[in-house]
């Protein structure tokens, strides 16, 4: 178990330190285009990677597929789509998921 | 003094509905954080230190997976890096606050960035709007993942679903920013990168960095070959 304060802690530095190298460091500097591009994209990867290692699980050496997770993940999805509500849609495919767990 | 008060009255206004999406967020962050044995003054305390919804949020749900300090460390590093941009823009905006410039540093994250921008292209520089805007959103946060937080405290995992919250989060906060093909693609191949890694090694800690490395240069190449076709 990671120690939360210690974690709370490196996280904060962290975060503080590339707001301010931001504002000190790469101010007036002309950034690469295709570098600020790159950076736009990093949260989508890292996003899309969180979400596949939790539909599909580690088991015993082998990936299995979770099927309420996928359930619930793709409902939550269609509810933003269509209703662009972020609790609402989160409620949404939770339900839909638990519905998933408990009956297939 | 008239001008102060306009200035500060137009940042309320512009900050309040993206207020009320921040603390959307901020009670999904303290329920989960709670799921993650976070207890509601370490769960709030991260709000008020760190004070970055993607951050949290991506750290705690790598907790959930068993990851250890240094691969969630290297992954909100990697996160971070857009905030080099953000400073990079709104640096000129804020220079009149001089020394104080170091403390709206900390309030630099999406939301501030995308208000701040707008607003500084229209009237120029302005850290007062700035620090109200900011200051908006830090209260919103904090008090919004307190309150998830002593939800979070109260319910039952598994009865109501919230290990299923983690990963329907992330589906929710992923969907509306999935526009263009250089961002589609850089999910797709995310997908199958992070897919590749798992069934390479299950669940292994390096999955979540790589793919976040790697990903984005199919997304960058996608837009090279729109630019030029």
């Amino acid at each position: 178990m990671v120690n939360q304060w210690i974690l709370i802690g490196v996280l904060a530095v962290a975060t503080y330190v590339s707001r301010v190298l931001g504002l000190t460091v790469m101010a007036g500097r002309e950034l690469n285009p295709a570098v600020r591009l790159y950076f736009n994209y990093v949260p989508t990867a890292i996003i899309v990677a969180l979400i596949v290692k939790q539909i599909f699980i580690p088991s015993g050496g082998h990936l299995v597929l979770s099927l309420p997770v996928l359930a619930a993940c793709l409902a939550g999805a269609l509810a933003i789509l269509l209703f662009k509500k972020f609790l609402p849609s989160v409620v949404a495919g939770v339900v839909v998921g638990l519905l998933v767990r408990y009956f297939l | 003094m008239e001008q102060r008060k306009a200035t500060i009255r137009t940042a309320c206004v512009e900050a309040l509905p993206l207020a009320i999406a921040i603390a959307a967020y901020g009670l999904s962050y303290g329920v989960l954080a709670t799921q993650v044995d976070f207890n509601a003054l370490t769960a709030v305390l991260m709000s008020v230190l760190v004070f970055s919804g993607s951050a949290q949020l991506v750290a705690v749900a790598m907790l959930a997976g068993g990851a250890g300090l240094t691969s969630v460390l290297l992954t909100v590093v990697l996160l971070n890096l857009r905030n080099l941009l953000y400073g990079a823009a709104l640096a000129d905006g804020l220079g009149p606050a001089k020394k104080w410039t170091s403390l709206l540093a900390f309030g630099i994250t999406d939301e501030p960035f995308v208000l701040a921008s707008s607003r500084f292209q229209k009237v120029g520089p302005d850290p007062l709007y700035f620090a109200v805007v900011a200051g908006i959103f830090y209260i919103a946060w904090i008090f919004s993942s307190l309150t998830g937080a002593l939800i979070g405290d109260h319910l039952d995992p598994q009865k109501f679903g919230l290990d299923l919250a983690f990963p329907v989060t992330f589906a929710a906060l992923l969907v509306p920013g999935l526009k263009g093909k250089p961002v589609i693609g850089t999910a797709l191949a995310a997908v199958l990168m992070a897919l590749c890694l798992e069934w390479f090694k299950p669940g292994n800690e390096l999955t979540i960095i790589i793919t976040g490395l790697l990903a984005p240069l199919v997304g960058l190449f996608m837009h090279r070959r729109s630019d030029h076709g």
